[in-house]
C-alpha cells in the first residue's frame, strides 16, 4: 500500500467518524506539473489526495491563528517531518489545540524544487512525472522531455534533512525513511557559510541588493506557520507607524530584519518563505544564520521535543540565563 | 503608416536610439528572475520567457509614489519694537501687532512632486497593455472626473512597444476575455516575432513617433513577412482555452454574494498579495504621511484587498474581517464592480496570479464556479443574503475609487 493510499485512507476514516470536520493534504493544480494544498471535507472526495515529491507546502500553515474555517474547526492535516515542526513549535506555545487536530504523518525521501527544474528550461512546465523512485521525468509546453535524478533537483533544504519522519503524529502513512545519525552530525548550516564569511559591510550591500527585489507582498509571512501574528503584524501597523510603507531596500530590509527576530527561536527552517515569494529572494539566509547562532548559544533546534519550552520562553530575569 | 521589419541583431540599436530620447524599459533577467527593468545598453532583453514576474505596471502606476514633501519649522522672532515712525503714527495698533509676532511659530514648506519622465516600455505582452487601458478609466476615470495627475502624467509620458505573444503557457486565457496574444488595446506599435526579427506595425501617433525616432534600424517589411506575421498571431490564437464564458458572470458573482462556496474556495488563501501586486491591472493603494523629526513627505503605496487594514475603519469595525470575505472582494471586483461601473473588465487574462500564487490558486476555476449560478439547494439562501452582510458593494467601491 503506498503513501498516497494509507493518507487516503485515513483522511476518509477520519472524516467518516467525525474526527474532523476536513481534512487537508496535497492535490495536483492546474496542471500536472503543479501540486497545491487540498481541503477534503468529504469522505467521497479523498481521491483528489496525491503524495508525491512536489508536495512542498507546509500544512502546518493552515492551522495558524485565523486560518481554520470555521474557527473552532476540527480538523485533520498531513505533515512531512519538517512540517512536523512547525507543528511541534506551535504545541510547545500552545498556539494550537491538541484535542482539535488529527495529525497524520507521511514519511518523506526529499521535496523537489520546481523552481531549479523551471530554471531548466525557457518554456514553461506542463508535467513532472515520477515513474519510480528517485527519477524526475519533466516536459514541457512544447513538448521536450528530459529526465533528472531526484537528488540532483531537491529543495537546497531537503539536502540538509534530519527529519525525514514526523516528530509528531497520530498515524504514520507506511514505513518511516531512515534516520540520519542525529547524534553523529548536527545541523549542517554549510547552505549560510558563504554569507557568514562576508565582513559586516558586505553583509550588508548582499542583504540590501536580495531585498531591494522585494515586492511587499508579504507572502513570507503569511504562509510562515510560525507567524501568528496575522491582521495584527507589525510590519503593516499605521498606529504606531513603526515600518515605513513605502518600498526601498532599506525599508524591506527592515522589514525582514522583524521576521527574523520575531521568529527567532521559532523558525524551524522548512523553506515555506522562500518557496512562496514571488520574486524568488533567498529568504533562508537571515533565519538560518539566527537558527545558527541559537544553536550555538544554547543548543536548541526548535519544534524538535514536545514538551520543551522555546528557548526564548525560558528567559529568566532574575537569573539572566534560560533556565538550567 | 508601412509595415516595418526589425531584424533580430538590430534590436539592441534599435533600443539604443530609443534610450536616446526616452528611458527605456524592458523584461531583463537577473539572477534567473525576469522583471521589467531601465534598460542599459548591452543588456539582453528576455523575450523567450513569456511573461517577466510582475507586469510593467510599476513604471506608470509607482508602488510608492510621492505626492509631496514637507517639513516644518519653528521660527523665533527677535523682539518687538524698532519701527519708531509706525508707533507714532498709530501707537495702539502697533503694539498688540508686537506681542502676537514675538510668539514663536512655525513655517510650513509644501514641496509637490511630480516626476513624468518620457519612457518606452518595450517587450510588454498585449495583457500588459490592456491593463494599462483599464486603470486608465480609474485613474482619468468618468471622464476625467476622477482624475490622477500623476498617473495620468507619466502614462502620457509612456510608449507602448508590446511584443506579439508566439508561444502562449497554459495559463493565459486573454482569448476569453476579450483580448488575444496579439492584441491592439492600449498598444502603440506591435512587434511580432517571425524568422530572423519582428514584423512592427504601429498602431498609433506615439508608436509611430517612436518607430521614427529609432528609424535607422528598421527598414519595410516584405509581403513575405508580413504573412508569416499573420500566421503567428492566428496560430497563437489557437493555442489559447478558453476557461469560461463572460455572459452571466457579473449577475451570478452578486447573486452568490453570501454563498457558502466562498469559504471553501479561500480555504488554500494565505491572504498575501501577491496575485495583486503581479496583476496588470490591480490598482489599490493606500497614502501614508510619514514624518521623521521636522520633516516628512505623503506618498501612496499600493495596498491590496487581502490586507486585513485594508477595509479596516476608523472605528475599528473591518466589514472584510474574515479571509474568505477579502479573497471573494479580488474576483468580484474584476469581474462584477468594476464592469458595472465601467462596463469592461479588470482582467486581461495574463495569469500572473496563477503562476505566482503561493498556492496556485486558479482564477479560472474562481470564476467558473462563483460566476456560475448558484446551485439550486444555496439559491434560496444566497438571494436573500446580500443586505444582511454589511459587505455590500457600495461599501467596497467607496475603497477602490
Amino acid at each position: 500500500m503506498s503513501r498516497q493510499d494509507h493518507i487516503r485512507e485515513f483522511a476518509a476514516q477520519a472524516l467518516a467518524d467525525g474526527r474532523v470536520d476536513y481534512f487537508i493534504g496535497w492535490k495536483q493544480g492546474y496542471n500536472s506539473s503543479e501540486v497545491v494544498p487540498a481541503f477534503v471535507k468529504d469522505p467521497a472526495d479523498v481521491d483528489q489526495l496525491i503524495w508525491t515529491p512536489l508536495c512542498h507546502h507546509n500544512l502546518v500553515t493552515f492551522i495558524k491563528r485565523n486560518m481554520p474555517d470555521p474557527a473552532d474547526a476540527k480538523i485533520g492535516l498531513c505533515v512531512k517531518g519538517c512540517d512536523s515542526r512547525t507543528l511541534v513549535a506551535l504545541l510547545q506555545e500552545e498556539l494550537v489545540d491538541k484535542e482539535k487536530l488529527y495529525v497524520v504523518g507521511v514519511p518523506c525521501d526529499g521535496i523537489v524544487d520546481r523552481r531549479k527544474l523551471e530554471k531548466e528550461f525557457a518554456d514553461e512546465l506542463v508535467d513532472i512525472a515520477f515513474p519510480e523512485r528517485g527519477r524526475v521525468v519533466v516536459t514541457t509546453g512544447k513538448g521536450e522531455t528530459r529526465e533528472f535524478a531526484q537528488d540532483d533537483v531537491l529543495l537546497d533544504v531537503c539536502g540538509r534533512c534530519r527529519y525525514p519522519n514526523a516528530l509528531y503524529a497520530d498515524d504514520v502513512a507506511g514505513p518511516l525513511e531512515a534516520e540520519p545519525d542525529r547524534e553523529e552530525s548536527g545541523p549542517d548550516w554549510s547552505d549560510i557559510a558563504d554569507f557568514e564569511n562576508l565582513s559586516d559591510d558586505e553583509k550588508q550591500a548582499a542583504l540590501e541588493r536580495v531585498y531591494a527585489t522585494c515586492i511587499r507582498c508579504f507572502a513570507c509571512v503569511h504562509v510562515c506557520p510560525v507567524c501568528v501574528c496575522w491582521d495584527k503584524c507589525v510590519n503593516r501597523s499605521r498606529e504606531p507607524e513603526l515600518v515605513a510603507q513605502k518600498v526601498g531596500a532599506k525599508e524591506n530590509l527592515l522589514f525582514q530584519m522583524i521576521h527574523m527576530f520575531h521568529v527567532a527561536g521559532r523558525c524551524t527552517s522548512c523553506g515555506a518563505c522562500d518557496r512562496a515569494c514571488p520574486v524568488e529572494i533567498p529568504l533562508y539566509l537571515l533565519h538560518r544564520k539566527m537558527n545558527k547562532e541559537i544553536y550555538d548559544m544554547f543548543g536548541f533546534e526548535p519544534g524538535t521535543k514536545l514538551d520543551e519550552k522555546p528557548v526564548f520562553q525560558l528567559f529568566d530575569l532574575a537569573t539572566d540565563h534560560f533556565g538550567d | 503608416m508601412a509595415i516595418r521589419f526589425l531584424k533580430q541583431d538590430q534590436l539592441p540599436a534599435f533600443l539604443g536610439q530609443l534610450a536616446e530620447k526616452a528611458r527605456v524599459v524592458a523584461p531583463v533577467k537577473t539572477d534567473g528572475v525576469v522583471q521589467f527593468q531601465p534598460w542599459v545598453s548591452g543588456q539582453d532583453v528576455e523575450l523567450d520567457v513569456l511573461l517577466a514576474k510582475q507586469s510593467p505596471k510599476e513604471y506608470v502606476f509607482l508602488q510608492t509614489e510621492t505626492y509631496l514633501k514637507f517639513g516644518y519649522e519653528m521660527v523665533k522672532p527677535e523682539a518687538a519694537g524698532g519701527d519708531t515712525a509706525a508707533e507714532e503714527a498709530d501707537p495702539v495698533s502697533v503694539d498688540d501687532a508686537a506681542v502676537e509676532v514675538a510668539i514663536p511659530y512655525e513655517t510650513v514648506t509644501v514641496e509637490p512632486q511630480n516626476e513624468a519622465p518620457a519612457q518606452v516600455i518595450f517587450g510588454l505582452r498585449p495583457c500588459d497593455a490592456r491593463g494599462f487601458v483599464q486603470m486608465d478609466q480609474v485613474f482619468g476615470g468618468y471622464g476625467g472626473f476622477y482624475y490622477d495627475p500623476l498617473y495620468n502624467a507619466r502614462r502620457e509620458a509612456t510608449t507602448l512597444l508590446a511584443v506579439t505573444c508566439r508561444e502562449p503557457r497554459s495559463t493565459c486565457f486573454c482569448t476569453a476575455i476579450g483580448g488575444g496574444p496579439a492584441g491592439e488595446e492600449g498598444v502603440d506599435a506591435l512587434f511580432t516575432q517571425v524568422d530572423g526579427g519582428f514584423v512592427v506595425e504601429a498602431l498609433t501617433e506615439k508608436g509611430e513617433a517612436a518607430l521614427a525616432a529609432a528609424g535607422a534600424a528598421l527598414t519595410d517589411a516584405t509581403d513575405a513577412q508580413i504573412a508569416a506575421a499573420g500566421e503567428v498571431k492566428t496560430a497563437a490564437g489557437a493555442k489559447i482555452d478558453v476557461p469560461f464564458a463572460l455572459e452571466g458572470i457579473r449577475d451570478n458573482l452578486h447573486d452568490n454574494i453570501a454563498d457558502d462556496r466562498w469559504h471553501d474556495q479561500a480555504m488554500r488563501c494565505i491572504s498575501c498579495g501577491t496575485c495583486t501586486y503581479v496583476c496588470p491591472s490591480c490598482y489599490c493603494f493606500s497614502i501614508n504621511d510619514e514624518l521623521v523629526e521636522s520633516t516628512g513627505e505623503r506618498y501612496r503605496v499600493w495596498d491590496n484587498c487581502f490586507n486585513p487594514l485594508y477595509t479596516e475603519e476608523t472605528s475599528g469595525h473591518n466589514p472584510r474581517a474574515q479571509k474568505s470575505n477579502r479573497f471573494r472582494n479580488r474576483f468580484s471586483h474584476k469581474f462584477w464592480y468594476y464592469p458595472d461601473k465601467y462596463d469592461s473588465l479588470l482582467c486581461s487574462g495574463c495569469g500572473r496570479c496563477i503562476m505566482n500564487c503561493p498556492t496556485r490558486i486558479d482564477i479560472r476555476e474562481i470564476v467558473r464556479v462563483m460566476g456560475a449560478p448558484a446551485p439550486a439547494v444555496a439559491a434560496g439562501a444566497a438571494s436573500e443574503a446580500p443586505a444582511a452582510t454589511g459587505d455590500a458593494p457600495a461599501v467596497a467601491e467607496g475603497k477602490e475609487a
